[in-house]
């Protein structure tokens, strides 16, 4: 791909992450999607909104209450001008980094100055895990070898902790230190500057037949456990086979949340004036058998090191998605990732899984790092997928 | 019939019988206000919150299905007593203090309205002392209702009536206990622990104090007074495990301190051994250890001699068990007698302590003989009251035998058996049975609602059961009517052993559809508990041996056909249900016209454990059914429906109440649900009988049935894929719990086709044919009939 142009990150933001049927149980995923476009919007003083050229939009089940190209509702629920259009997209665990990838993209190929990549998610709106009705092909079953698209993620961590031989007791320790950096991370107050904070309000029945509205301004992460102890973690079942070791304690939860990341080109910057936080680098994705299709970023990271012109070693911060211990491990022990620098505050086995809105979520976590912290060149975001994939996102800091 | 309305219960102690008795009542749809002391601290109905949490993790269940959870609310004597005005039945049950029980009938006194029964669940406090504590107004709507733990499951409720206590308010709520709620009521003076109990608690001191005196071991004596002797399995010990060393001890002190003058006042003591477990803190299942104690998988007992608990092994010594096995009481008791077995004189020390200690008391602390025989089978569990065994021992022997031992000072007390024992030649006769107290012999009680049990419970003594007339029978089921019920409501009786369904069954439930088409106006399937324990596993396995698998393709066909009789007869067909309906049993109940179910029915298709699928319809049903509700939901998805019936047939769910057996789609929310089973026949009457005279049509036999085909059985494989890779099921268990997806999908046919409900029921025979002649399918069945127990293959 020749680029015209330079894409730049000019504002990112999210809102708290939920536990299932936690405290936004009663939120709609298109509710949170107009939020953190009203949020990243307000980041940007004096932006003309109908500047922006697209919102696209990451959602793993984009169906029901986030079906219905929920990016363009999103759009329009925030308030944006009409003439804002909106496209969602599905990779699965990766839809959000994807979304930023894509937006990134319009700009560098000279299609659009400005530009929003977002994610959004509600799995408490599922019915079931797998999308609100289930429906496999026939054909799944008469091959050994397309077995694997019937298996359910938990199952794939059990196939590669198997294979990688990463033991329980590694698994729960991982599982511990997510929640301890999580718990310090909001102690520490560092997702404050990522988070627009969500005024929940929940209708309830009221005296006499009238609706009563309860207020409850959600700004924290929901997940993080600061109790977790490792004790508690190795009395916890396996859950996905029976000699296993994929509990859920060192499995990601699963959760509710949306984020949204505003890009620019170098003239639009210009222009409004703003300073950009980071460039947009390169991204990847890659294909992995779907029985194992945990070790995604092991194929995933050297095709966007590569497309970027960086080594491993110049990545001080990684934001690699915990969808089970085990095959966080498995990546960081094949590619030799340096543990201190992924996921220093925690990762989604504490801070929780909205599927399709993760990407762009940690792209605001990485994001609210380089402003925190200078030393931090050059961030990445990068996960496994579901039926066997990789994807990987790399920003370096301006 | 009373018109008693109870619209609402309060319920006094969120105790452990408090908070089931609540549970209990809200099974029977009437909803309860549960009431306890405000917490200290934290919010105010913390305690009776934890009660109702602690109702769902009970086991068994106190609650019919846990949405029933929903109709108990929680209230706190500080704040709620208002609520009280509401509530038409009271139910005390706290802790057995008689002042505490004073304070708060003071309390609560001014809250309760005129026309409400006010009750107390007392298990040993004078019913008349706390009647006194209650306002004058108050008195005449005041007794003893005494029931036994768990409420759901045993069937005693003691009555107890105070001097002041209105007759009619006493039938009353007799009435409502009984059919309500289902309760077997005895009506039990105001005497300390009433009737079960006392004679209960008696039993198990006379029990200790043998065991002690022929040095026995705990574990010993449980072999010897369970089963064996027509008691619950968990015998003497165990039983005091599980009620509680502690309150074991608290009714033994109860008595020493309330019957001074019984003779057998000495024996009234907690046991050393007894004491010192309880210091110990050792109280028994609450706290993990008590007489016997688990380590690893291993039962430990308590070893008196060894001061330390030592691995349970007690056995009943052969020359003790051919004794037991003698089917003839007279002889069996003439040769425990006659033995120097330790175990065979224990035995007869402990018959003959009971039975002195009945005999001698029978006129203070009962109404009459019946009364004690059926305290005991109910609140106890005995197969058999002790009088009854005493007379189907021979009652003058048994009578002379207990006197000579006492003359021998072989008694535990001098005390003479009364007069009467030697006057008579039994307690029970077919004309009543006898009361000590008033010299005469006592009929059952002539309350109405005694009027709706058929085939109530006897004892042995009693007038024989009327059996009705006979239409027709064969060897497998029997066609009779009661004429003095409706003559022309037929009822279709099953004679195989627990009811199992085999060839001659099915020809006779087909036979039996075509007289009543016939000559009859409606037909109840029923019989005495279980239902039907399913096929007759016996003649498939013979066949498979002789490898006759047309034959059996033909059994299957006539299964099938047997079902879709009952379900398109011209006539009502009710099935009566109560216990366990499983397999093939359960199938007849889901192809009746309608279902009159005890609340006590246990349903499922457990075919899965023997390696096969439910082919006389019930996949077929479940497809059918899965159509119909699919047909209200936007979309008109089957599959919605189809999933939760596929995991409860590949994992072989039996409904633990009628309530679940509606959940899981074995029965409908239309069907009857009653409390009391020997109600169920005089209900299954009336029920054929009115959808007669409404112009019962049977349903036609749907040509288009829209079925999950290939993407739906797809999906049920993605389960299994999972389970099976994660090593929960076996490669078998996918095979068998693949054809039952099949089944319920209507075949490999494309998603929503159209199938008539035939190829259904073709499919469902195909596939259980296909089982039958695997392997591991064969493997399966024998184990379960050598064992009686699924094999995991």
């Amino acid at each position: 791909m020749k680029q015209i142009q330079e894409a730049y990150i000019v504002a990112a933001t999210r809102t708290p992450v939920a536990k299932r049927n936690g405290m936004f149980r009663n939120v709609r995923p298109d509710d949170m999607l107009a939020h953190v476009l009203r949020g990243v919007v307000g980041k940007v003083p004096g932006l003309d909104a109908s500047e922006i050229g697209d919102v696209i939009v990451g959602c793993a089940m984009p169906e029901a209450e986030q079906g219905m190209n929920v990016a363009r509702i999103g759009v329009l629920l925030a308030g944006l001008p009409d003439t804002v259009p909106g496209l969602t997209i599905n990779r699965f665990c990766s839809s959000g980094v994807q979304a930023v990838a894509d937006a990134a993209n319009q700009i560098r190929l000279g299609q659009a100055d400005v530009m929003i990549a977002a994610g959004t998610e509600s799995m408490s709106v599922m019915p079931q895990i797998m999308g609100n009705k289930v429906s496999l092909n026939p054909a799944i079953f008469e091959k050994e070898e397309n077995y694997g698209i019937a298996f359910g993620m938990g199952l794939t961590a059990e196939k590669v902790a198997e294979q990688w031989k990463i033991s329980r007791e590694d698994q729960d320790a991982f599982a511990l230190q997510s929640n301890q950096r999580a718990c310090a991370a909001i102690a520490a107050g560092h997702f404050k500057d990522e988070i627009t904070p969500y005024t929940v309000r929940t209708h309830v029945p009221g005296e006499g037949g009238t609706v009563r509205v309860v207020e409850s301004v959600c700004d924290t992460d929901e997940g993080p456990r600061a109790d977790a102890a490792i004790e508690k973690l190795a009395k916890l079942r396996p859950v996905f086979a029976a000699r296993g070791s994929v509990t859920a304690g060192n499995s990601s939860q699963m959760s509710d949340g949306a984020g949204a990341v505003l890009l620019m080109s170098e003239a639009a910057v210009k222009r409004y004036g703003v300073t950009p936080i980071a460039r947009f680098v390169s991204f990847s994705v890659a294909g992995v058998p779907p029985h194992i299709m945990g070790i995604g970023p092991i194929e995933a990271i050297p095709r966007a090191l590569k497309a970027g012109g960086l080594t491993q070693s110049q990545l001080d911060w990684i934001e690699l998605n915990e969808a089970f211990a085990a095959q966080s491990l498995a990546v960081m022990r094949q590619l030799e990732l340096d543990p201190a620098r992924v996921n220093p505050l925690g990762g989604a086995i504490a801070l929780g899984h909205p599927l399709g809105a993760t990407g762009a979520i940690r792209t605001a976590t990485v994001m609210s790092a380089m402003q925190r912290d200078a030393s931090i060149k050059y961030g990445m975001v990068t996960m496994c997928i579901g039926t066997g994939m990789g994807a990987a996102g790399i920003f370096e800091r301006v | 019939m009373s018109k008693l309305n109870i619209r609402k219960v309060a319920v006094l102690g969120a105790g452990v019988m408090g908070a089931q008795i609540a549970a209990h009542c809200a099974n029977a749809d009437v909803p309860v206000v549960l009431f306890d002391l405000p917490a200290k601290d934290g919010k105010p109905n913390a305690i009776v919150d934890k009660a109702l949490a602690a109702l769902k993790k009970l086991d068994p269940a106190p609650l019919g299905s846990k949405d029933r959870l929903a109709y108990i609310q929680a209230a706190n004597y500080g704040a709620d007593l208002e609520q009280l005005r509401d509530c038409d039945l009271i139910i005390e049950a706290i802790a057995e203090k008689m002042e505490w029980k004073l304070d708060l009938y003071q309390k609560v006194a001014p809250f309760i309205r005129e026309d409400a029964i006010f009750a107390s669940n007392t298990s040993g406090l004078s019913i008349n002392a706390l009647s006194e504590g209650m306002p004058a107004g108050l008195r005449g709507r005041f007794c003893g209702i005494h029931f036994f733990n768990p409420p759901r499951y045993m069937a005693l409720v003691e009555l107890i009536a105070t001097a002041t206590s209105e007759p009619a308010m006493l039938d009353d709520l007799e009435t409502w206990l009984t059919t309500r709620l289902g309760k077997s009521i005895v009506r039990a003076k105001d005497t300390p622990n009433f009737v079960a109990n006392r004679v209960g608690v008696f039993s198990i001191l006379a029990v200790m104090h043998h065991t002690q005196q022929m040095g026995l071991g705990f574990d010993e004596v449980d072999a010897l007074t369970g089963p064996n002797i027509g008691r619950p399995k968990s015998a003497t010990y165990r039983t005091a495990d599980v009620v509680g060393l502690d309150t074991l001890a608290h009714v033994i002190g109860t008595m020493d301190a309330t019957l001074p003058n019984d003779p057998w006042h000495g024996l009234f003591k907690a046991p050393v051994w007894l004491s010192a477990l309880i210091e110990k803190g050792a109280l028994g299942q609450k706290t993990r250890a008590g007489i016997f104690r688990k380590q690893g998988k291993q039962i430990m007992v308590l070893d008196l001699a060894q001061q330390d608990y030592r691995p349970s092994a007690g056995e009943v010594a052969p020359e003790v068990a051919a004794i037991l096995k003698n089917r003839n009481p007279a002889e069996k008791f003439a040769q425990l007698r006659a033995s120097s077995h330790p175990q065979a004189q224990f035995l007869w020390a402990i018959f003959r302590d009971v039975f002195h200690y009945c005999a001698y008391h029978l006129a203070d602390i009962a109404d009459n003989a019946r009364d004690l025989d059926f305290a005991m089978r109910w609140g106890f569990g005995w197969s058999m009251g002790p009088f009854e065994t005493w007379q189907a021992a021979g009652w003058a022997d048994i009578a002379a035998a207990i006197q000579a031992d006492i003359d021998a000072g072989k008694g535990m007390v001098d005390a003479p058996l009364p007069a009467w024992v030697f006057e008579r030649q039994g307690v029970h006769e077919a004309a009543g049975s006898f009361s000590a107290e008033a010299g005469a012999l006592k009929a059952r009680s002539s309350l109405k609602v005694y009027d709706r049990q058929l085939y109530p419970e006897q004892v042995l003594g009693e007038a024989p059961k009327d059996r009705g007339e006979t239409l027709w029978e064969n060897d497998g089921v029997r066609l009779w009517v009661r004429a003095d019920q409706d003559a022309r409501i037929g009822i279709l009786s099953f004679k195989s052993k627990m009811h199992a369904i085999g060839e001659e069954v099915l020809d006779g439930v087909i036979e039996a559809v075509a007289r009543a088409e016939r000559e009859l106006d409606g037909v109840v399937l029923w019989h005495e508990a279980p239902f039907a324990v399913g096929a007759n596993l016996q003649q498939v396995a013979q066949a498979i041996g002789a490898g006759q698998f047309e034959l059996l393709e033909k059994t299957v066909a006539k299964f099938q056909q047997a079902s879709m009789t009952l379900k398109h007869a011209q006539v009502p067909v009710v099935a009566a249900v109560q216990g366990m309906a499983l397999g093939g049993g359960c199938e007849f109940v889901m192809h009746s016209a309608h279902r009159v179910m005890a609340l006590e029915s246990y349903v499922g298709l457990v075919e899965a454990g023997v390696g096969l699928i439910p082919a006389g319809g019930g996949c077929k049903e479940f497809a059918l059914q899965a159509h119909t509700l699919a047909q209200r939901a936007a979309g008109g998805d089957v599959f919605l429906y189809i999933q939760n019936a596929f995991q409860t047939i590949a994992m072989a769910t039996v409904a633990k109440s009628a309530q679940e057996a509606v959940g899981l789609g074995f029965a409908r929310a239309s069907d009857d649900i009653l409390f009391n089973p020997s109600e169920l026949l005089y209900a299954g009457i009336r029920r054929a009988r009115a959808m007669a005279e409404a112009g019962y049509r049977p349903p036609m036999m749907n040509p288009a049935i829209k079925v999950a085909g290939r993407n739906g059985i797809a999906t049920c494989e993605m389960m299994l894929m999972n389970m099976a890779q994660g090593g929960f099921i076996s490669p078998h268990d996918y095979t068998v719990a693949k054809a039952a997806a099949t089944a319920l999908c209507g075949g490999e046919v494309e998603t929503n086709a159209k199938v008539s409900e035939q190829w259904i029921l073709d499919v469902e025979r195909a596939q259980f044919v296909a089982l039958l002649k695997n392997e591991k399918t064969q493997q399966r069945i024998v184990h379960m009939l050598e064992t009686g127990k699924p094999l995991r293959n």
